[in-house]
This record gives structure tokens, sequence and C-alpha cells, in this order.
């Protein structure tokens, strides 16, 4: 009799208790539905306007699935300035990427294998361009090289330097996350130790070893250029993100779709990037 | 002594013949020029070049009146700025710990944890005109948003508050990067947050409310703080989707852009004064943040 009254009493208390966690999850899951909604619904407006070509006074349930195309894309890719500030979009994106890897590996490893007492500094310089944000860091590229270097503005590969400084916190995090990962000095002495020069052991074994923070920083690097605006806007560059915006006051549904091409495009680079370095990347944690 | 010669036996066993340590040593810093020289030409000197071009006047002497010009002259674009910074980062802090916290304590699908912190290290890099674009396709008189809304007998526009071009406008745009960016600075700060402590906090005779003012806001507490500041210099220096809503906008970015592009000679000192101020608030906020980051750390130790 009285174990089963004890029961009773657990179960219901545990019953309640139930109830009182789910009540508990309440306010949890409305933030989540709520975040979701915010944060899809751009997105799907976005995707509306770009590819169906019904005014939003006409726009009903009935009307819901009538005109949508891809026209407002295709029409966009025949403009003129579509393929070669796309063109040069990429061009700037790889030469970024290039240089942002061939000046922060070597500086990397150095710091880490020579110099460990400079790695408070190389961490406090590579913070520095959220102290300097592109707006100012262009004002002062105009004031400096204007007078002093014309022909260095002249040029549109003068971006280069300045979205590799533009991209250095997040690539540098990312870089050194990758070398602390692994033992380096290990490495560098096996590999010394067997006779491999150089060269070789950064090729054959600290690079590869490597590969998903630096996969991870020209993921990062790449995105920064082919969404930049700020500075080749002040610069006069035309640049892909620029044409978009042009593209958009002749046309709007045009420039909508080009910045929802931009999005995807991205994302697929992201979804790439996730596939190929799944695993690898687990150990390597980039903290903001 | 000792470490100094086991060190240098394992980065050089089948290298040349070992050295003298002492000069290797003070050349040493020469592997790091590549980088600092880079760094020189492309940050420092053109930081360099906007603070020499807001203090030197066109006759090449020291001047305050640059710097205090644009306090004065632009001081409607300061105040909106530090407005909508203010306003977007603490929407921000409250929004972003709250979707943090969501998604750190759901347990049921198993991948909403890193799917929330996949998308916020997305989203809080999308700003720019793609942003504004999907913004203005939303919430812009013509909005899906705005039509839906306004069927649901609630019309964003119906009282005259609401512009997305206008102050209300942007914190709404700038939302969408300030939560994932606020999400990914508290979701170590609330992973630290111990079960045991809830726990001890119970037994102890403490309510949930005791709980939180007790123990898990003060904990939390340098990494919301930290979060504001960096919240507040994202906004502060917010260019391209500013810009995009509303190429007038009066706020420091978007002016330091006119001034520089209506001003092809570069006499006039006001963007490079505008621009000093902006490096001076990034300094300060960025500088607190770095400090408080590392009170915060404290406790996210495993």
């Amino acid at each position: 009799m009285a174990t089963s009254m004890s029961m009773s009493t657990s179960t219901s208390s545990g019953r309640s208790e139930k109830r009182r966690r789910r009540l508990g999850r309440l306010g949890p899951n409305l933030v989540l539905i709520t975040a979701a909604v915010f944060f899809i619904a751009p997105l799907v407006s976005m995707t509306r306007f770009a590819f169906q070509t019904i005014p939003m006074v006409k726009l009903g349930w009935s009307t819901l699935f009538d005109r949508w195309s891809l026209k407002s894309l295709t029409e966009a890719f025949k403009e003129p300035f579509f393929w070669p500030t796309l063109a040069l979009s990429l061009k700037l994106a790889a030469g970024t990427v290039f240089i942002t890897l061939a000046l922060l590996i070597p500086t990397g490893l150095y710091v880490h294998l020579r110099l460990p007492k400079a790695r408070g500094l190389v961490e406090f310089l590579t913070v520095l361009p959220y102290v300097v944000p592109p707006i100012a860091l262009v004002a002062g590229v105009a004031a400096f090289f204007r007078p002093n270097a014309r022909w260095f503005l002249n040029s549109n590969y003068s971006l280069v330097p300045l979205y590799v400084v533009m991209a250095l916190p997040f690539t540098y995090r990312s870089i050194d996350a990758g070398i602390r990962a692994i033992d380096v000095r290990t490495l560098v002495d096996a590999s010394r130790s067997l006779g491999a020069s150089w060269p070789a052991t950064l090729r054959r074994v600290l690079l590869p070893n490597m590969s998903a923070s630096i996969i991870a920083s020209a993921f990062l690097t790449a995105t920064v250029v082919l969404g930049e605006f700020t500075i080749a806007r002040t610069l006069a560059k035309n640049t892909f993100p620029i044409f978009s915006f042009d593209y958009f006051g002749r046309k709007a549904q045009g420039g909508i779709s080009l910045a929802l091409f931009t999005l995807v495009g991205t994302t697929a680079l992201l979804g790439f990037f996730t596939l190929v370095t799944r695993g690898k990347a687990r150990r390597q944690v980039t903290r903001f | 002594m000792n470490t100094a010669v086991s060190e240098q036996d394992g980065g050089r066993t089948t290298g040349a013949a070992p050295g003298p340590a002492r000069p290797r040593r003070s050349f040493a810093w020469l592997g790091l020029m590549p980088f600092l020289l880079f760094l020189f030409l492309f940050l420092l000197l053109p930081t360099y070049g906007v603070i020499r071009k807001a203090f030197i006047a066109k006759d090449h002497t020291f001047t305050w009146t640059g710097i205090s010009d644009a306090i004065t002259k632009e001081r409607a674009a300061f105040s909106q700025s530090l407005k909508v910074s203010i306003v977007s980062a603490l929407l921000g802090v409250v929004f972003g710990t709250l979707l943090a916290y969501a998604a750190a304590t759901a347990k049921r699908p198993k991948w909403l944890r890193s799917l929330v912190s996949a998308f916020s290290g997305v989203a809080a890099n999308m700003g720019g005109i793609v942003l504004a674009f999907a913004f203005i396709t939303l919430l812009g008189r013509q909005g899906m948003g705005t039509k839906i809304l306004t069927a649901a007998g609630w019309s964003p526009y119906g009282s005259d508050w609401f512009d997305l071009t206008g102050f209300w406008g942007w914190n709404v745009v700038y939302l969408y990067f300030q939560i994932p960016l606020m999400v990914l600075v508290t979701l170590p700060a609330i992973d630290g947050l111990k079960a045991s402590w809830r726990e001890a906090s119970a037994s102890l005779g403490g309510t949930a409310f005791t709980y939180w003012r007790r123990v898990g806001l003060p904990v939390l507490a340098p990494s919301l703080l930290g979060g504001f500041l960096l919240l507040f210099a994202n906004a502060y220096s917010a260019f391209a989707t500013a810009y995009a809503l509303n190429t007038t906008a009066n706020l420091v970015p978007v002016k330091i852009a006119s001034f520089l592009q209506g001003d092809i000679s570069g006499r006039s000192p006001m963007p490079f004064a505008l621009a000093t101020w902006m490096i001076l608030i990034m300094g300060a906020s960025m500088g607190s943040y770095l400090l408080l980051r590392k009170r915060a750390e404290r406790w996210q130790q495993a």
C-alpha cells in the first residue's frame, strides 16, 4: 500500500516535471521559430522578386505560382558589363587568396618555429584592420597613394593588397588555428631528419596537414572579395558588386537576381569547402 | 642554458654544423620582414595618411580645426551613427543571446545547434548590397513582408516611424548580421555555464531567478559587454549596407564616402577627420572588447 502510494506520487510528480520542462521549452522554441522567420523571409522575398514577374499589388493566393522564370538572370548575363566585371572579381579573389596564403603561411610557421615571442605582436597586428575599417582604409589609400603613387591606384589590381589587409583578421586566425592543431615542431624534425629539404617539408608534410585551415581561409577570402563594395566603389573600380548595384538602379529585378546569384555562388563555395574538409576541420576550431 | 641546447639539437639534427645561437637570434626578426613590410605599406601608411590629412592644414601647419569641424559640422551624422550603432548593438545582444541560449539548450534535433552556428558564421559576414537588396524586397514599400503585415492589420508604413531607408529600417537590416555575430560571441560562453552550478544553486534553495541573477548573468557579463562593444563597432563602420539602402543616408561612413567622391583633389580635411574619429572610436571599442574577451575566457576552459 505504502509503496504503491509513493510510486503514484513519484509518477505524478514526474509527469508534472515533464510538463514543466515542456512549458520551459516554449520560450526557446518561440525564439528559434521567430529567428528562422526573420532570417529566411528576406531570402524568400528576394527569390520571388528576382524570378516572378508579378507586381506586388497583384500578388495573391491565386497568382502565387504564375509567371515564374529565370529571364531576369539570363538577361543580366547578356549585359555587356556582366562578364568583364565578374572576371575581374574572380581574378581579384584569386589574387587575394594567393597573396594571403603566400604571406600568412610562411609568417605563421616562422612565428611558431623560430620566433614564438613575436606571436603577441603578430596577433595584435592582424586585428588592426578591425580598427581601421574599409571606409577609413580607403580614405587613407586615397590620401597617401594619390599624391605619391598614382600608377598604383590606376590599376584595378591595387584592390588586391587592400583586400588582403581587410580579410587579415579572419585569415590569420584560421591559418594560426591550423598551425596550432598540428605538432609542427615534431613534424619538421621528423621530416628534416629523414633528409627532406625545407621546401619538401613544407610541400609534403606541413601543407597537407594544414589543408583544412588553408581551404577555410581561402574560402573566407574569396567570399569577402566577391562581395566587397566599399573600397571598389570609392576607388571607382568596376567589380562585380559594383555592376550589380548599378544594374539594380537601371533594372531592379535584374539587380536583385544578380545579388541572389552572388549569394548562391558563395554559398555553393561554402558547401564545397565543407564537403572537402569534413572531419579534418573538426580539430581546428576557429574562435571569433 | 639546457633548454637552449636541446632546442638547437631538435631543430638541426641533420643540418649544418650548429653555429653560435646569438647572431641567428638577432637576425630572427628578419623573417617577419615581408609581413611587416606589407602591413606597413597597406595598413600603416594609409592610416598615417588619414591622420596626417586630418591634422595638417593647407599651409603645412598643425591644426585642430579639421578634427573639431568634423564634430560640429557633422553633428547630425555622428549622433545618427551613434544612435543606430547603440540601438542595433543592444538589440543584437539581447536577441543574439536568446538565440544562442535556445540553440545551446535545445536537445531534440541534434543538428539544430550546428545549423545555428554555421548559419551565424555566414550571416555575420553577409552585410553589403546583397543584404540591403534582400530587405528592399521584403520591407520596402512594395515589399512582400510589408504586404503580408498590412494584410494582417499591422502596416509598417501605416504610422510614419518606420522607413526602410531610415533609422528603424537600418536597425532591422543591421540585425541580420548583428544577431549572428552575437551568437558567435556568446555561444562558447553559454556552453561554459556548467549544469552543476545550476544544481548547486538549486540545492542551496535558489530559484531560477536567483541562479540567473547571482551566477548565470555575472559569468556571462564580460561576454555580453564585450559582444556589445564588438557589435557597436561593427554597426558604426558598416558602409555598404547603409549606402545600398540610402545613398544619401546621414551616417558617418556614408558621409566619408560622399566627401571623398565629391572632392577629387582631396583638399578638404573633412573625410579624413571623420575617418580619424572613426579609427579612434573603433580603437577604443575593439580594445575594450579584446580585454573583456580575455576575462570571459576564464570560464570557458573545459
